[in-house]
């Protein structure tokens, strides 16, 4: 447990959220694997595929000092385009009204934890602009090549929090089980 | 005159559930559920060894991953003709039962509280009066006057601070709300704990599925858990009784909160009893299964129609041929090439989007039909059964319910109640409180089990060459799900997943039956045809989960859901 990612229960916890099956929305799960394959996290920090899991995201942020989260973001940038945001701007707009389990998420989750006193104090959001967001278990190429610059981010964010976080050079590539033997993101 | 209301949430990238009233004398007169994204992942699972299936099925849904692998485990056992060892059986039953403990107190409170509470009028409260109404209804030992007091100025803080963004979308103030102060800021409180009730079961499935979401630990034959007393890295007395303290804490949660929240909603929304019920066909299949291939359950299952509990006919086993024999899906009204109804495991769609047509097609979503008829499913369904069934603890919990109902309420109330939007919520809460037994039951048959000396967890699966068929169910948080598959040679020929939301949300059929949601929004009262929160609190009561596949972040604009009037 600690490293590489492990401990659910972390003080910094690194969420990737989207769907493996649904093409470019899987970005932030690899970048999760990719930070599994090629870096060494030193202990301190949490790596967790999350997938959609709307309100159950509560469990993942309670209790922790700082989350970062890797997710696709509507934006009016190009495909593969990175955005970063802080609470503050991730809250900037109240969320919507539900209608289902899923519709609560991030928003709402921070929102819940501080009213109940067990938010976290820091937040980032690395966001990733999509290509295509259909069924299928591939990105698409400009996706597939932000995937390793998202990664690097969140390392340069584990520093500064103190925690380490250094790639290795002869690390062999990640190789995310929805994605067959090809193993490639593109 | 009448007025059209669309309720379009666009918070993603697709649009998901969408819902069309016809409002006329301030009723509802006419409704249309719509599946807004055409989703079809099965294809993704052709070709693919059926040992990996669950893998793929539990991503179909960010929320409902853990009932996705079960089915489909139980699915391809199920065609080979397979049991699992008991210790697989308890371990899974386990997950099952936290899973579901879990889903339906996020569900009442962080999903469909707000259709009933106005969090605005807490602030009027009077945290003493409050304390002295909890203690009358629930000897619940954190409704003390500080615990409120506590809520209560945090509240305001946030309200101060123009941070009300939980509850922005909140209809708060509507005419519709009717609760006293009082209750609104216990339900305030409540919803607040009930955040750590839902991490602490959450910690349950964990354990026992080595991460969550999307559990590691199931296989086709059985479950990946080791069992050794003396070993640390595996399944041992001291990770057994860490789950058996949180199952401890979690039942008293359940049954000193959860219940009589809902006691107490229902009593005082009685005016809203009347409404909701729509289809009256109920489906729901057992679950919690007592023996390695699943011919005897903890939690019946079974099919009633036009709403005669004395027309209840069990489904008794994994393999019963009642259920296998009549699930079928129509395609009349959906977005697919043709208008056929097919048997799951015959069925071939190919997507043909087309305009919205309240004649025509207008939707995404199949529509399941049993024995040819629409049917509601879901902890309604599943109580309503065990109820005609005459099992015990659904017989008992109901009685308990109706009756703290009608003291509270100061009238008696029967049975005929729980046809209705308020009635679903009852009924999941009872689930809730017969699940918090059952999986305790599962823990201690696991634990006897391995006393006994029995560690065997695991079968090997063997896969003929040839064709075979074979269907799982279980008994989700939102009803009765069940995986179909076609194997040949090994490998998978085809796959489908009839969801419970596909049963509740699918649009009308050949014959223009309407569907569940679209039935019980007919006769609801619309005080305010801006803010339809009439309609949300029917819908919600179904706890519909549509919008499975994906997750994107809208950070820069504003995610409002469209209601415009047409």
């Amino acid at each position: 447990m600690g490293r590489n990612g492990g401990d659910e229960e972390a003080e910094v916890r690194v969420l990737g959220l989207g769907n493996v099956l649904m093409g470019d929305d899987a970005a932030g799960p690899w970048v999760v694997e990719h930070l599994r394959a090629e870096y060494e996290i030193g202990p301190g920090a949490s790596l967790t595929d999350v997938g959609t899991p709307g309100l159950d995201l509560v469990p993942h942020i309670g209790g922790a000092r700082v989350v970062i989260l890797v997710d696709t973001v509507k934006s009016s940038g190009e495909a593969g385009e990175l955005r970063f945001y802080r609470r503050d701007e991730i809250l900037k707009h109240p969320p919507g009204p539900r209608t289902s389990p899923h519709d609560p998420g991030v928003k709402e989750t921070l929102l819940y934890l501080e009213m109940a006193g067990s938010g976290p104090e820091e937040v980032l959001l690395v966001g990733i602009v999509p290509g295509r967001v259909e069924k299928g278990l591939f990105l698409t190429p400009a996706v597939a090549a932000a995937i390793p610059v998202a990664a690097e981010a969140v390392a340069v964010e584990l520093r500064r929090l103190g925690i380490r976080a250094e790639r290795q050079g002869d690390a062999a590539p990640a190789r995310p089980w929805w994605a067959g033997d090809e193993g490639s993101p593109a | 005159m009448s007025k059209r209301i669309v309720v379009d949430p666009v918070t993603r990238i697709e649009g998901h559930l969408r819902v069309d009233v016809e409002v006329d004398g301030g009723h509802v007169k006419n409704a249309w559920s719509s599946g807004q994204m055409f989703r079809g992942i099965e294809e993704i699972l052709k070709g693919r060894d059926p040992r990996d299936a669950w893998l793929f099925t539990q991503r179909f849904c960010g929320v409902c991953t853990t009932v996705h692998a079960i089915a489909s485990v139980r699915t391809v056992e199920n065609a080979l003709g397979v049991g699992v060892p008991m210790n697989a059986q308890y371990i899974r039953n386990l997950i099952v039962g936290a899973h579901a403990m879990h889903d339906h107190i996020v569900h009442f409170y962080h999903l469909s509280a707000l259709d009933w509470v106005d969090v605005v009028s807490a602030l009027k409260a009077d945290p003493a009066k409050t304390s002295a109404l909890a203690e009358s209804l629930s000897p619940w030992p954190h409704n003390g006057t500080a615990v409120l007091k506590g809520v209560q100025d945090r509240l305001k803080g946030f309200v101060e601070a123009g941070q009300l963004g939980i509850f922005a979308n909140g209809y708060w103030g509507h005419p519709a709300m009717k609760l006293p102060p009082e209750v609104n800021l216990l339900a305030v409180s409540h919803y607040l704990q009930a955040l750590d009730y839902q991490r602490k079961i959450n910690k349950v499935v964990t354990l026992l599925g080595s991460k969550t979401p999307n559990i590691q630990n199931l296989a086709v034959g059985g479950v990946a858990n080791a069992i050794n007393l003396d070993n640390e890295a595996t399944l041992n007395m001291n990770k057994l009784y860490f789950v058996k303290e949180a199952l401890d804490e979690v039942q008293q949660f359940i049954e000193q909160v959860y219940f009589p929240d809902v006691c107490a909603v229902g009593a005082l929304y009685a005016d809203w009893l009347p409404y909701g019920a729509g289809v009256k066909n109920y489906l729901a299949v057992p679950d919690f299964p007592l023996d390695e291939k699943g011919t005897k359950f903890d939690l019946p299952g079974g099919t009633i129609m036009n709403g005669d509990l004395g027309s209840v006919k069990e489904i008794k086993s994994f393999g019963d041929p009642y259920f296998k024999e009549n699930v079928t899906e129509s395609i009349a009204r959906a977005w697919y090439d043709g208008d056929w109804q097919k048997h799951p495991y015959d069925e071939d769609t190919v997507p043909k989007y087309g305009k919205w047509e309240d004649d025509g097609k207008y939707s995404w979503v199949k529509a399941p039909r049993f024995e040819g008829k629409p049917m509601q499913v879901g902890p309604l369904a599943q109580v309503l059964v065990g109820f005609a069934l005459k099992h015990e603890p659904t017989v008992r919990w109901a009685a308990k319910t109706l009756e703290t109902v009608g003291a509270i309420a100061k009238t008696k109330v029967g049975p005929e109640i729980l046809h209705s939007t308020l009635g679903r919520h009852a009924a999941r809460m009872i689930r809730t409180c017969m699940i918090a037994e059952i999986t305790q039951k599962h823990w201690k048959l696991l634990v006897e089990n391995i006393g006994k000396g029995d560690t065997e967890i695991f079968r090997k699966p063997e896969f003929p060459s040839g064709e075979q068929r074979g269907f799982g169910f279980h008994e989700a948080p939102r009803g009765t799900l069940s995986h179909w598959i076609v194997i040949r040679d090994g490998k998978i020929a085809n796959y489908q997943a009839v969801v419970p939301s596909t049963w509740n949300a699918g649009p009308r059929d050949a014959k223009g039956q309407v569907g569940p949601y679209e039935a019980s929004l007919i006769g609801n009262p619309i005080a305010d045809a801006e803010r339809p929160l009439e309609v949300l609190r029917t819908i919600h009561s179904f706890d519909p989960c549509l919008a499975c596949a994906i997750h994107t972040l809208d950070v820069e604009g504003n995610e409002i859901a469209r209601v415009r009037l047409a």
